[in-house]
């Protein structure tokens, strides 16, 4: 393989790193501090694109639209945390009571989608300044990608600063070492949750309305990237930032040369990375923890 | 007063009874289509559609004042496609089974519609297994196949595309992706043509991410990209290959299901412009007045322009229809199959001079294939571009071919 | 203790399952109870992991698929005279399968055993569509034939997998209450203690993995013989979930539970979907409520979120004591 084309597929690789970063970072979060398998994540993915959409229908500006839809997920990620995930906080086998909660919420979210909006494929454009593609010499990478990847990288610095040097990220950290004790200390821990959750969803509805205009709008595209992005984070360690982005990177990357050299094999390439990690490393990669071990 | 009332209901008394035994028979179908999902749209499509071929079908009338009815359930997976299947038959009495989107539930119905000895007209599904190596005499099929596709397509390649010989293709991995290619592949072969396989790709169905296989294709710099993808796949691949040059560099060429009306709306402006692609029904080709006029009522009654979807689930209504009118019932089974057999029904996809039929020896409708290249055309919005620049490929050019048929046999079994 | 009122569920279940012939209601319903019954199977022997052992697998699908397609693969290889002896096989498959699987996800607890089984199950069915020239791939396989005996009409094939299920059930209700049992329920209640008692939590939780794989294999093989045909969908991740809705709708603490759960989800998806295309929002409703208010299931409903049935207090005294 020429230098041409590994930079070609390391680029594209990147790019689809990102994205799935994006979306992973969200449901990472949440598991780390609010101790939830958001199963559901892929719903707020959708939920942001058909805000962002319908807001471009009536107001036709993309960075309006991103923030309505960023929003609005977010506030219906916190409703539902409110309203129904509380309760079941605490539970015996509260993890299966959870899968089967989030996994009820992508059966009604999908549908309340196809109700409101119909079944045809929406599309949602890339903004005007957006457009176009920067020539490096040997390849070619469209603007809008290295618009993503920028954002995923400014995700990732804001995060890290706010959950390392500030009180408040420090307060959500804690919450996630020790629900009972931090409130006993005078902490709002079910409010520290519910923001958190808020946060979280709000990036799952990011990372949609980001790929809305590589891809297409329609009911059934949350529940295409919730497996992928729960792939990710098993490689990275639940509930790991950092461990989200490095499994990110892992499958892009590993997906993008797979595609070159064993492509009957693609599809089935990032189930084998998440096996193998979970085999060798069970934690993932970057967690410290020796959890999930007997 | 009081014997104007006895009167009255002396006369409903004898009257509701009498018009229950001598009153239109209901003849149902049984439908199965996918609502839900990516493929939700098809059966939204079809619904209107078949609702629309009703109307058409009960008011031109049918043997003995019978009305003709639709019962539509979403198919979800094979297992539960089958027991709604055995369900119409067994509870519902319907006389047809109807539809199906995905080919592998239709694989699964037409056993049942085997085992019951129920004739099963397919509307979508184009998997050319079921009117090939799999075919059973109680299967139709109103819409066409991969096949006739893809040998249209590889008679435009030699025909009309000049100084090629790198070829490449991506599609989704599995059957219908690779049929496509197989089948592409056997017809350049039978024309003679040569060429040059440089890449094949096999993304997942429903990948949302298609970078890196573009970029892929770029370095191995193909002069004809075959595509063999559906739906949204087409629109997320297109958007994003767009960018990268990628039409520019290459010749796309996406003949099954490329044109397909949904991905051009859902693309507007950022469809480019002369790539190859046909679709099974075009809403701006021929220019006829039929077609215009289905066009117009599926507008009408839906909001939008259809798919191809609803072309095929209106076909097989008329079809149905047809074959009760020229046996005078709808239950004489084998009666029903000869009349189809052979059928001639003018459907607004006919060019003019063409009528579309069913091929007696496979049940496979046989129609003409136009493939084109996209043109600036806002006439159906949303859309921006449509097909134009048409070449026709005759129907009997393209199907029945026994020849392919043998092949199929010996690579996929019976 | 062998009371007679722990054998009145038994007696309920015969009066169903054999009473539905009597009433005879028609092919089509004969073919719904037999989907419940081959599903009650897969969800019992499921709920032996998951509300016995407290293991949430999330591929259980890959041992029910892996029954229905080596059952499936040899009925079309060789023909159906065999067709229980196939069953059995490929219910050993599955069991094989299982040991590999098990040995190496039991090594982790909680949400990290729950990915792995899940990733597991995704690599098979990833598998089974692209070796498609062995398994036809996402066409499936049709045409899949009965044994000479068993044609003609559902109800014989009906009671053929009568007498298999109850079988397999006797079977799983013996283990249930036998000392291996009640060593599992430990286990979910309080893991430390089984160690302090000299036992091995990790080979006993391999035990119930291998025989709950085993059952789901058979009931696999049972549905390939009820349509004839199998599809990848076997193996995808909505059908472990479905595994984990029967045993918690119907009610994981009790052994009938998952029957129960298994008629209600069949019988809700083919109400429901005759009525409205908008089924995934209906189940999904029925769900969170289930979640919500009755989180014991349906048999558990006398015993509302919090109280515990008498065996569970039983061997929560000899576990915590």
């Amino acid at each position: 393989m020429d230098i041409g084309t590994f930079i070609a597929q390391f680029i594209s690789g990147l790019s689809v790193a990102m994205l799935l970063f994006l979306v992973a970072s969200g449901l990472t979060l949440i598991f780390g501090v609010v101790n939830v398998l958001n199963f559901a994540h892929g719903s707020f993915y959708l939920l942001g694109t058909y805000f962002t959409y319908q807001l471009m229908q009536m107001f036709n500006n993309f960075w309006v639209g991103l923030l309505v839809g960023v929003i609005g997920a977010g506030i219906v990620g916190m409703v539902i945390e409110v309203l129904f995930l509380r309760r079941i906080y605490g539970r015996d086998q509260e993890g299966a009571f959870q899968l089967l909660m989030t996994y009820a919420f992508i059966l009604i979210i999908d549908d309340v989608v196809k109700f409101i909006w119909g079944p045809e494929y929406k599309t949602i454009p890339k903004p005007a300044s957006l457009m176009g593609s920067l020539n490096l010499g040997t390849t070619i990478v469209p603007t809008y990608n290295i618009f993503i990847i920028v954002v995923g990288l400014l995700v990732v610095l804001f995060a890290w600063y706010f959950l390392t040097k500030t009180d408040k990220g420090k307060m959500v950290r804690a919450s996630s070492l020790d629900r009972n004790m931090l409130g006993l200390l005078g902490t709002n821990v079910p409010l520290i949750m519910t923001l958190v959750f808020g946060v979280a969803t709000a990036m799952g509805g990011l990372a949609g309305i980001l790929a809305a205009p590589l891809r297409t709008v329609t009911p059934g595209a949350g529940v295409e990237v919730i497996i992928d992005s729960m792939i990710v984070v098993v490689i990275g360690g639940f509930g790991n930032f950092w461990g989200a982005l490095l499994g990110a990177l892992i499958i892009g990357e590993v997906l993008s040369f797979g595609i070159l050299w064993m492509p009957e094999l693609a599809t089935v390439l990032t189930f084998i990375v998440m096996i193998i990690v979970l085999i060798v490393k069970p934690e993932g990669l970057l967690s410290k923890k020796m959890v999930g071990r007997k | 007063m009081k014997r104007k009332i006895v009167a009255l209901v002396l006369v409903f008394a004898v009257l509701v009874p009498l018009s229950a035994v001598y009153g239109a028979e209901t003849i149902k179908i049984g439908a199965l289509y996918t609502m839900t999902g990516r493929g939700g749209q098809y059966g939204k499509d079809s619904e209107v559609a078949i609702k629309m071929a009703l109307d058409e079908v009960n008011a031109k009338g049918l043997p003995g004042g019978a009305k003709l009815d639709v019962i539509i359930t979403d198919d979800k997976n094979p297992q539960y496609a089958v027991s709604v299947a055995k369900r119409y038959i067994t509870d519902d009495k319907c006389k047809f089974l109807f539809g199906i989107i995905s080919s592998a539930i239709g694989l699964a119905v037409t056993e049942v519609s085997k085992e019951n000895k129920v004739i099963f007209v397919g509307s979508d599904h184009a998997a050319t297994d079921l009117t090939a190596n799999k075919f059973q005499k109680y299967y139709f099929r109103s819409s066409n196949n991969t096949f006739q596709s893809m040998m249209a397509g590889a008679y435009y390649l030699k025909d009309e595309v000049k100084n090629w010989k790198k070829i490449a293709y991506i599609g989704p991995d599995y059957a219908y992706g690779r049929d496509q290619w197989m089948e592409l592949k056997w017809g350049l072969d039978k024309l003679g043509v040569k060429y040059e396989v440089v890449g094949e790709y096999w993304p997942k169905l429903y990948e949302p991410d298609y970078t890196s296989y573009i970029t892929a294709i770029m370095k191995a710099s193909p002069d004809i990209l075959v595509n063999g993808m559906w739906g949204g796949d087409t629109v997320s691949f297109i958007k994003q290959a767009k960018p990268y040059g990628l039409f520019g560099k290459m010749k796309y060429f996406h003949v099954d299901a490329g044109g397909n009306y949904e991905a051009m709306a859902a693309l507007g402006d950022d469809m480019p412009e002369g790539i190859i692609m046909s679709a099974r029904h075009h809403n701006n080709w021929p220019d006829t007045p039929a077609n215009k006029a289905y066009v117009e009522k599926f507008y009408k009654a839906a909001g939008r322009y259809p798919s191809y979807a609803a072309s095929g689930a209106y076909a097989g209504i008329l079809l149905i229809a047809e074959a009760i009118r020229k046996v005078g019932n709808a239950d004489d089974t084998e009666a029903l199959i000869k009349a189809l057999e052979g059928m001639k029904i003018q459907l607004p996809e006919d060019p003019p001079g063409f009528t579309s039929y069913i091929d007696p020896k496979t049940h496979q409708i046989v129609q003409v294939q136009a493939i084109g290249t996209t043109v600036k055309n806002d006439k159906f919005p949303p859309a921006k571009y449509m097909l134009g620049n048409f070449k026709i490929y005759p129907a009997d050019k393209l199907w029945p071919s026994f020849e392919y048929i043998d092949y199929m046999i010996k690579v996929k079994g019976k | 203790m062998k009371k007679l009122k722990d054998y009145l569920p038994w007696v309920c279940y015969f009066i169903f399952f054999l009473g539905i012939l009597i009433v005879n209601p028609g092919t089509h319903y004969i073919h719904l109870v037999a989907r419940v019954i081959i599903l009650s199977l897969y969800a019992v022997a499921f709920n032996l992991l998951y509300g016995t052992t407290g293991l949430v697998s999330f591929g259980h699908a890959l041992f029910y698929g892996i029954g229905a397609y080596i059952t499936g693969m040899l009925v079309k290889a060789t023909g159906p005279e065999f067709f229980l002896l196939f069953i059995v096989i490929g219910a050993a498959g599955a069991a094989l399968v299982s040991v590999f699987i098990g040995l190496l996800t039991l090594r982790l607890t909680g949400i990290y055993f729950t990915m792995l089984t899940l990733a597991f199950a995704q690599l098979a069915w990833g598998l089974t569509f692209k070796l498609y020239h062995f398994t036809g791939g996402d066409d499936g396989i049709q045409a899949i034939a009965k044994p000479e005996m068993l044609t003609g009409g559902v109800t014989k094939y009906y009671l053929f997998s009568f007498v298999v299920v109850t079988i397999c059930m006797y079977i799983l209700w013996r283990i249930r209450r036998s000392p291996f049992g009640s060593v599992l329920n430990c286990i979910r209640q309080n893991p430390q203690r089984i160690t302090f008692l000299g036992l091995n939590v990790y080979k006993n939780q391999l035990k119930a993995f291998v025989i709950s794989a085993f059952f789901a294999g058979v009931a696999g093989g049972l549905y390939a013989g009820l349509d004839g045909s199998i599809h990848p969908d076997m193996l995808h991740w909505p059908t472990s979930g479905n595994a984990i809705l029967m045993a918690t709708i119907g009610g994981m603490g009790t052994f009938f539970g998952p029957v129960v759960g298994s008629g209600i989800l069949t019988g809700l998806e083919t109400i429901v979907g005759k009525y409205t295309e908008y089924w995934s929002f209906s189940i999904g409703v029925v769900v969170l409520i289930v979640v919500l208010l009755f989180p014991r299931g349906v048999l558990g409903i006398k015993h509302l979120a919090g109280n515990k049935n008498k065996e569970e207090k039983e061997t929560e005294v000899v576990c915590n004591s």
